[in-house]
């Protein structure tokens, strides 16, 4: 659960929002030849990363302006938000502290919130 | 038990008495007591049956970790397992004990007790399993749940709670002593704060004990009333009172509960609990700690309690629950409870710790001794008895002699943990601190802050420098308060979880989960079994699985256990305490969200006509739209369907078309963007025209169709499916904002602001000329797929000629507070031409009949325009639209796709039904290959059969060829493949 910081209307809550998948996806020119492989990827084929991962974003109940960002999928947080036309910010700017959400560790259950 | 009122205080005043009813008899108590201060003011200390063995059960604790006294309250929509120790009563109030019968004093499930030695840890696991399956569905199950569980389910649930949202800097969670100390720092400053705390008053152990004795040479309540006004005048501090945090969740996001009707009944209709959903920058846990228990022989016994809780039952109610209550020790913490009863004229009956000499602090040896108080030391209560209530205890002394004391109350201390529910559900890390044998928050996963106690600070000595510390990141004012206690200053604990029995009996219990009914020789069994891991013993034990989580007994729990299997406690681990720190109703999460918030309806403008008219309705989404119309009672629905069908194609028949999606599309490029997103080419199209046009999704698929109509090339109106609307809108938003934001072009939702009236069949020609006279209806003014603006009677109205039923047809727009009146004129107009309404059955029939799809309906996401057989609407002189360049993927052109087709029973006379697999054989021999689907099926009465349309694999080229629909009994029907039209195939009807 997240406050999400529209670059248009500011700070606001996540149910105001949709998420729109990965960010910086090129569509294809669809006037050029292009094979099946390449549009196929442009379709079908999005990253999934534990850490930071451009993102897009849309203000459903709010401005409904589309916008990117760079979100932390281990942890759901959002660390910038931009928007479009602006340039993607470096990743190596941010950190990405911890790997999983829970802090546990990396091999197991999961169900241990004390360090070993 | 015989309790005693002590002195009045600012909660409690003996003038204001209230009246409350306990298991239908009527008591006293005064305004500001809780259900059980106000039980035990009145001597009554049997408050329950315990879940499994249907033990009698006390008041154990003063707060919201009470395992036993959980009650219905009766007069609150019967709400069940309400917590006795921290619900106010108030005049009226009616409660009832809960898992007895036929009544709390004899009740008939007591006898579980006595086969206790056979439901031990796994009982259920073990026990029903045979001999047949369906001996626990229809016998074992309904018994257990009749005899085990605690309160019943309300049958009526009328309690509303509203939700409100919180975006702050800083949130500070309890208003203790560590929480009105840092609040205090706060007090204005920059930061946006949040105080919340769970009682009606604040000041935690300032209110609840006799511990402190000066604050900054105040009074420490004097010192607390002066800091909460400074608190309270402090512009940027927001305080929530009787407000339980219950969830800490990811990105410092908070829920807590706010109870509206402390101290009285709620008034029906009225908001009785608040909902805060809390966004924080950072943190700050003060939540304090709570004091455990310890294990003996029938340590569940009725006047049994906790030593805090029997102080803050003096401090806070002005009640003593007893007179002379033996106190049972393995720490310090006790300390001031006999500091308290002392002050108050009273004295303990006996005073025993498990700690050696040395151990105990000096200066409760004093008051001890000063005051003639029996001192066991090294020594250990082996078991309480009683009938229902704690009557004797036996102590083994130092020289392992047997005492036996009688007492009507026995305080128990068995240490104090960090409250650290809210702080592991944030993820944060728990170190075991060997000393003071309890978890203690170690490293925070988020910008989480722990003071005071709930950071495992058991003493008072590092008060200003841990708060100073801790809040030095926000540049805050330094804090320099000076306390003067009144007992011992360091926390000191010695080992034990657990004494052994006297006697060893198959019916001895030494309770761990009080709740639960989990002994410690369950958790023997079940480490003898194999269920050493912590996390299985809780699940095979259900040790801490109550609604109280174990909060005065998990730890205890860990200890026994790593004494057993010979580890560390930090070896052991802990289960993980997961949200919600008490339990939350189900209304309160709904929050306005139900009945009729929950989905909201939305009516077409013609809603309340057809509701006089006998319209059966079905759900669209969120529409309601007619589905049919019953001319009177005993019509079926087959029947209404097949006349308003016939009538539209004999007479004339009207349809509400009003929740149809419409969205206007404006803009310089507005023609370059339509021609983008859908499959056909605008470019041509005349002014004044309109098209039926497929939306594609990138993979090419169909995601939705509808009719464009071409105002300019700078102007479009789009109609979409009704279920469509808002993913059309949405897509086409994104494109232009993410693809195409060189276009200049412009969308907006006009569906709710134009109702749409859609009137067929041959005889429609002259109810329209009828109904606007001034408008020149014929074939050469007004072709098929053109549209004009008009205005009729001062209303400015649009019709377009277009057709779903394959019948000459219009369209008409109408300004939707305009809609009823023309509607009404229309039915009036046409009633000589023998015009009826008719639903979306009747629609759907039509319009298969004449091989039109429903997306939605005949595709599901995996079907192309060439799979319907609609190329031709495919602009392939495009450089590009959406999905283009995926209509020539190899996967895309195989000739085996599912293609669309119609299907006939071979004999007239055979049912068809929707969903019916086709495949070639006659013989269903499996495995039985499948070459696609019915997608609509209807009997139609034009054509005197069943008909249906298809998508089989290859199906194009297999029209005019044979195959079988499989039923569901195995028998197949003969069908015959056609192309998917059964009416009017030349368009002859449509066009004239
Ligand atoms: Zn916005």
């Amino acid at each position: 659960m997240l406050i999400i910081n529209c670059p248009y209307c500011g700070p606001r809550d996540q149910s105001e929002f949709s998420n729109g998948g990965e960010a910086h996806v090129k569509r294809p020119d669809g006037s050029k030849e292009i094979g099946d492989r390449e549009w196929g990827e442009y379709v079908f084929i999005r990253a999934n990363p534990k850490g930071l991962f451009y993102e897009r974003w849309v203000h459903t109940h709010g401005c409904r302006k589309w916008f990117n960002c760079v979100r932390d999928t281990s942890t759901d947080e959002i660390l910038v938000t931009y928007k479009l036309d602006e340039k993607k910010p470096n990743l190596n700017d941010f950190k990405s502290v911890v790997k999983t959400p829970s802090g546990e560790p990396e091999v197991g259950s999961g169900n241990f919130t004390v360090e070993k | 038990m015989k309790s005693i009122n002590l002195k009045e205080n600012q909660f409690i005043q003996f003038h204001q008495k209230i009246s409350f009813k306990f298991d239908g008899v009527k008591y006293f108590g005064y305004k500001g007591d809780t259900i059980a201060s106000a039980l035990l003011r009145n001597n009554i200390n049997l408050v329950g049956r315990s879940f499994k063995y249907h033990r009698p059960r006390g008041i154990y604790t003063c707060g919201i970790e009470e395992p036993n006294a959980l009650v219905q309250i009766i007069s609150e929509y019967s709400e069940p397992n309400t917590r006795a120790t921290i619900k106010k009563i108030y005049e009226g109030m009616e409660i009832e004990s809960q898992n007895r019968w036929p009544s709390l004093e004899n009740d008939f499930g007591r006898i579980n007790n006595l086969f206790s030695p056979i439901f031990t840890a796994g009982f259920y696991y073990k026990t029903f399993m045979g001999p047949h399956k369906k001996f626990w569905k229809n016998l074992y199950e309904p018994l257990i749940r009749r005899a085990a569980g605690l309160g019943k389910p309300p049958k009526d649930f009328k309690g509303i709670s509203n939700h409100i949202h919180h975006n702050v800097d800083v949130t500070i969670i309890g208003g203790g002593l560590n929480g009105l100390l840092a609040a205090k720092s706060f007090i204005n400053s920059n930061y946006d704060v949040l105080l919340i705390d769970f009682e009606e008053q604040l000041g935690g152990i300032i209110n609840n004990s006799n511990k402190i004795s000066l604050i900054d040479n105040k009074e420490p309540k004097v010192w607390l009333k002066e800091t909460i006004q400074e608190i309270e005048d402090s512009k940027n501090i927001k305080i929530l009172k009787n407000t339980l945090v219950t969830t800490y969740n990811y990105i410092n996001h908070l829920v807590a509960i706010e109870d509206r009707f402390v101290g009285s009944k709620p008034i029906e209709g009225k908001v009785n609990s608040t909902l805060h959903k809390i966004r924080t920058g950072h943190t700050i846990l003060c939540n304090g700690h709570i004091e455990r228990f310890l294990s003996f022989q029938n340590n569940d016994l009725p006047g049994i309690m906790l030593s805090s809780s029997f102080e803050k039952y003096m401090c806070r109610y002005g009640l003593a629950p007893s007179k002379e209550p033996v106190i049972f020790s393995n720490n310090s913490n006790s300390n001031s409870l006999v500091y308290s009863l002392i002050k108050a004229g009273l004295k303990p009956k006996a005073y025993i710790d498990s700690r050696s000499g040395e151990g105990i602090e000096p200066n409760l040896f004093d008051l001890i001794r000063k005051n003639d108080v029996p001192l066991y030391t090294n020594s250990q209560i082996k078991g309480a008895f009683g009938n229902k209530k704690i009557e004797k205890i036996l102590v083994e002394d130092s020289s392992g002699a047997l005492n036996e004391i009688k007492c009507d109350c026995l305080c128990l201390s068995g240490g104090i943990n960090p409250d650290v529910h809210l702080f592991t559900q944030s993820k944060g890390l728990l170190d075991w601190d060997e000393k003071d044998l309890t978890y203690k928050p170690s490293k925070p996963f988020q910008p989480t802050i722990t003071l005071g106690s709930a950071s495992g600070q058991f003493n008072f000595d590092n008060l200003n420098s841990d708060v100073n510390e801790k809040l030095k990141t926000f540049k805050v004012k330094k804090l320099d308060v000076k306390l003067e206690l009144n007992t011992n200053t360091k926390y000191h604990i010695e080992k034990l979880w657990e004494v052994s029995p006297q006697k060893k009996s198959l019916w001895a219990k030494s309770f761990i989960d009080l709740q639960n009914d989990v002994t410690t020789k369950d958790i023997r069994q079940a480490i003898t079994e194999g269920f050493d891991r912590i996390e299985h013993l809780k699940r095979y034990t259900t040790n801490s699985m109550g609604t109280d989580q174990g909060k005065i007994s998990s730890i205890n729990a860990l200890g026994i256990v790593s004494d057993l299997l010979d580890k560390k406690v930090n070896e052991v681990g802990t289960t993980i305490y997961r949200p919600p720190y008490a339990p939350l109703s189900f209304s309160a999460i709904a929050g306005r969200n139900c009945y009729e918030f929950y989905d909201p309806e939305r009516k077409s403008p013609i809603h309340s006509w057809h509701l006089k008219n006998g319209a059966i309705f079905e759900d669209v989404g969120q529409w309601k739209r007619p589905w049919y119309f019953q001319i009177n009672k005993d019509e079926s629905m087959h029947d209404a369907v097949q006349r308003e069908s016939k009538n539209v194609r004999e007479n004339a028949g009207i349809l509400d078309g009003s929740t149809l999606g419409k969205i206007e599309i404006k803009g310089e490029d507005a023609l370059e963007f339509m021609n983008l997103i859908y499959t056909n080419s605008f470019t041509k199209m005349k002014q004044g025209s309109a098209r039926y046009a497929l939306m594609l999704g990138e993979d090419g698929m169909v995601k939705d169709d509808g009719i464009i109509c071409k105002i300019s090339d700078q102007h479009f109106i789009a109609t979409t499916t009704t279920g469509g609307a808002a993913t059309v809108l949405g897509c086409m938003e994104e494109y232009a904002q993410t693809e195409w934001p060189n276009l200049k072009v412009f969308m907006n939702s006009i569906t709710e602001q134009y109702a749409t009236f859609n009137i067929s069949g041959p005889k429609t020609r002259e109810i329209m000329k009828k109904a606007f006279p001034n408008i020149n209806f014929s074939n050469e003014e007004f072709p098929f797929m053109t549209f004009q603006f008009h205005e009729f009677n001062g209303i400015p109205i649009r019709i377009l000629r277009a057709s779903f039923t394959g019948e000459l047809g219009y369209e008409i727009y109408i300004p939707s507070n305009s809609a009823p009146k023309i509607w009404d004129n229309i039915q009036s107009v046409g009633k000589e031409f023998g015009l009826a309404p008719y639903g979306t059955e009747a629609m759907h029939l039509l319009r298969a009949e004449k091989g039109y799809i429903i997306v939605g309906q005949d595709t599901d996401g995996s079907i192309t325009p060439i799979d319907l057989g609609l190329s031709w609407m495919i602009g392939k002189s495009k450089k590009d639209f959406l999905g283009k360049r995926s209509l020539t993927r190899s996967d895309t052109i195989r000739k085996d796709r599912k293609q669309l087709v119609g299907i006939i029973p071979s004999n007239k006379a055979d049912k068809l039904e929707e969903g019916q697999h086709i495949i070639l054989d006659k013989e269903i021999k499996s495995p039985v290959p499948m070459l696609g689907h019915i997608t609509s099926c209807y009997y139609s009465s034009t054509l005197g059969h069943d008909f249906a349309l298809a998508v089989i694999k290859n199906g194009h080229s297999m029209i005019g060829t044979k195959a079988y629909a499989s039923t569901s009994s195995m028998i197949t029907t003969g069908v015959d493949i056609v192309k998917p039209v059964f009416y009017d195939e030349d368009n002859k009807r449509l066009v004239s």
